[in-house]
């Protein structure tokens, strides 16, 4: 049987051939085809954002708390550019994105048609891949390979970017080709495994097993660094498993927070510029350091000229552009973080690091910092850990109050810190919240903002109201665009130009969202308010005027060495 | 910045890609180039021989470590079938799927 159908209804049935359920998007002229189509296709829900940069966010928070392809879709021209930071952001986080976005018709392209952009080449260095839908025959096939290629081997996003007339023409449809054309594609590099030595041809998986083997088997002060891979992959019971058999001390990046569970014996915390001085000097002090699913980016490796002098890499990825990118290694082994962990658990003897772990503690200094009053970042995220008993999603924004949650709050339960971490976009939590719940609607999900990251994306309440998206928000309000204040403070002779930033009545906004808004001050008021909030059916804020001048300590200069934090002192940190 | 030391000695690699006849997958491939400023001399496209694939050709003035690092970033793009990197002292190594 056939039936004739327009591109636009091809497009939703080849999403819901793929299993797609939730869909973030806003309407436009290019892209009406589609939504007329819409309707027809109740198994896709649609998530009606107040900017479409929130749409790939949400999208992107989507995919990191799912696993699953998470889908956004915009009309041509400035739908598609505010689509541009989310698919950044996705790109660098490694999260599985596809991107719709109308186009106008063929026979204007290249015209400077209304709402005309070259999204195409626009989006071409952050993402994996993307189309122009020349011919509605491909466009089944096209979706289809789109959502193969998001999520196969190092996640990312993917922008298929559809004429209008291609939505609008008709054809005889006979269901999507069985093969698609994904499948005829050879494995991802990664997928094969592969290990990879300086100066030497790949050589195979095993070789590069045992070698890692023999390196922790001969190290006196081993470190384990676990990144977003172990998310992806889910290799958090071999992480352990590892951990556990070798009593290594593990580390776990900004991405890495929650594969390995916070107040085990052997986790460490995080590393890098805000990482806490035993971290940071464990590193400087290891002579094997067994890296997996990170790339030792520049936050994590300050100066990498001076990063872990003394030690031998081995990098596991499963990207192999990124063995040696960054900082040499004794040892690439490319491939999926759990396979190759499970081979490692196999190949290790079993041993003890205690000594080590025992000279790394240490290194551990109390924490000086003060707050004015008693309502530090410490307090409000033991209340929010409280009040949802621990079982919670969270998810931060950029800049100070994202390091404090990064270093301070306790994850128990894997892939439940939820960050942008390599782009750093401010305005991230609030979208990728509603993106969060999506996918796990039995759960809750706190949204933690700055007073600047907040009011960008804001207007997303509206969103959270009108679909019904319960998400909790948490304004820390220090009156400033805090981290940034804080470089000022550090490195720029405390010329605190154009950080001081007005905030409106939080209360008020979210009253006018007709969503419950709570003000808190003072510590005492933390458990009923947080708990109040948490308990509340459908989205709640919460503002909490923190110290203004508070900052992260301790902090490794921008290029600097690992061995030289600037720490907080103590009469100064209380807002000089 | 990173850490400036001594900049190793450039030298030619004469890269081969076989990747699909499709222009956003070549100007994906010539992004991986400009993104990294990387200096390249002469630049041929020619048909592979197979349907569909087309061979990209140029020569890249950097050293080892930067062209074994355009050749990783070239042999991940999807589109891309092969990346052959030939040192001028006649080596080569080959990035395949």
């Amino acid at each position: 049987m056939s039936e004739m159908l327009s591109g636009a209804a091809i497009l939703c049935r080849a999403l819901v051939d793929a299993g797609v359920e939730v869909i973030f998007g806003y309407p436009g002229g290019a892209i009406m085809p589609f939504y007329h189509a819409l309707p027809d296709h109740p198994r896709l829900r649609h998530i009606l954002v107040r900017h479409e940069q929130a749409a790939a966010h949400a999208a992107d928070g989507y995919a990191r708390a799912s696993g699953r392809v998470g889908v956004c879709v915009a009309t041509s021209g400035p739908g598609a550019t505010n689509l541009v930071t989310g698919l950044a952001a996705a790109y660098m986080d490694s999260s599985p994105v596809v991107a719709i976005t109308g186009q106008v018709s063929r026979p204007m392209i290249g015209r400077d048609a209304f709402q005309e952009t070259d999204i195409v080449g626009i989006t071409l260095p952050i993402t994996k891949q993307n189309y122009l839908v020349e011919d509605v025959t491909d466009l089944a096939d096209i979706v289809a390979e789109a959502m193969a290629i998001a999520v196969d081997g190092r996640p990312g996003p993917v922008l298929i970017d559809v004429p209008k007339d291609v939505q609008n023409q008709k054809i005889e449809w006979r269901g999507a080709q069985a093969s698609g054309a994904a499948s005829h594609r050879d494995p991802r590099a990664g997928a094969r495994g592969q290990s990879l030595t300086p100066g030497a041809s790949p050589g195979s998986l095993e070789d590069g097993v045992r070698a890692a083997a023999r390196l922790i088997a001969g190290a006196e002060r081993p470190l384990l660094m676990v990144g977003h891979g172990v998310i992806l992959s889910e290799a958090y019971a071999e992480v352990r498993t590892l951990a556990e058999k070798t009593g290594i001390p593990v580390i776990t990046t900004l991405l890495g927070i929650s594969a390995f569970p916070d107040g085990h014996p052997l986790h460490l915390g995080m590393p890098g510029m805000h990482g806490e001085v035993h971290v940071n000097r464990a590193i400087q002090n290891a002579d094997v350091i067994v890296g997996i699913g990170l790339r030792f980016d520049d936050r994590v490796t300050g100066n990498t000229a001076s990063f872990a002098p003394q030690a031998r890499i081995v990098h596991i990825d499963l990207d192999r552009a990124e063995i040696g990118k960054n900082v040499p290694v004794a040892v690439g082994i490319v491939g999926d973080a759990r396979d190759i962990t499970r081979r490692l658990v196999a190949a290790v003897e079993p041993r003890r690091c205690e000594r080590w772990v025992e000279h790394i503690r240490g290194f551990v200094r109390t924490r000086t910092e003060s707050y004015r009053g008693d309502l530090s970042p410490e307090a409000i995220l033991a209340s929010i850990y409280e009040a949802s008993h621990g079982d919670c999603t969270i998810v931060t924004d950029v800049g100070q109050h994202q390091m404090w949650v990064a270093k301070l709050y306790p994850y128990q339960r894997p892939n439940t810190h939820i960050t942008s971490g390599g782009l750093g976009a401010m305005g991230f939590a609030v979208p990728a919240a509603m993106g969060v719940h999506l996918a796990r609607p039995a759960g809750t999900v706190w949204a933690i903002s700055g007073d600047g990251g907040f009011q960008m994306n804001m207007a997303e309440m509206a969103t959270m109201v009108q679909e019904g998206l319960p998400v909790k928000m948490a304004v820390f309000n220090n009156g400033y665009l805090g981290m940034v204040r804080q470089w000022q403070q550090f490195f720029h002779e405390k010329r605190y130009s154009c950080t001081p930033i007005w905030s409106p009545d939080y209360v008020k906004l979210a009253e006018a969202y007709s969503i419950p808004g709570y003000r808190v001050k003072e510590a005492s008021e933390l458990a009923d308010v947080v708990g109040r909030a948490n308990a509340e059916p459908g989205p709640a804020l919460v503002e909490f005027l923190i110290e203004q001048e508070a900052n992260v300590y301790p902090m490794i200069p921008p290029g600097g060495s690992l061995s030289e934090p600037i720490e907080a002192e103590p009469a100064a940190a209380a807002g000089d | 910045m990173s850490g400036v030391s001594a900049p190793p000695p450039h030298s030619a690699h004469t890269v081969a890609v076989l990747l699909d006849d499709a222009l956003v997958t070549l100007n994906r491939a010539f992004g991986v180039l400009r993104r990294r400023n990387v200096p390249i001399e002469g630049l041929a496209l020619h048909p592979s021989g197979t349907a569909g694939v087309s061979r990209l050709t140029f020569v890249l003035k950097a050293d080892p470590l930067t062209a074994d690092r355009v050749a990783q970033q070239l042999h991940k793009m999807i589109g891309v079938r092969s990346v052959m990197v030939l040192a001028n002292d006649d080596s080569s190594t080959e990035a395949k799927r």
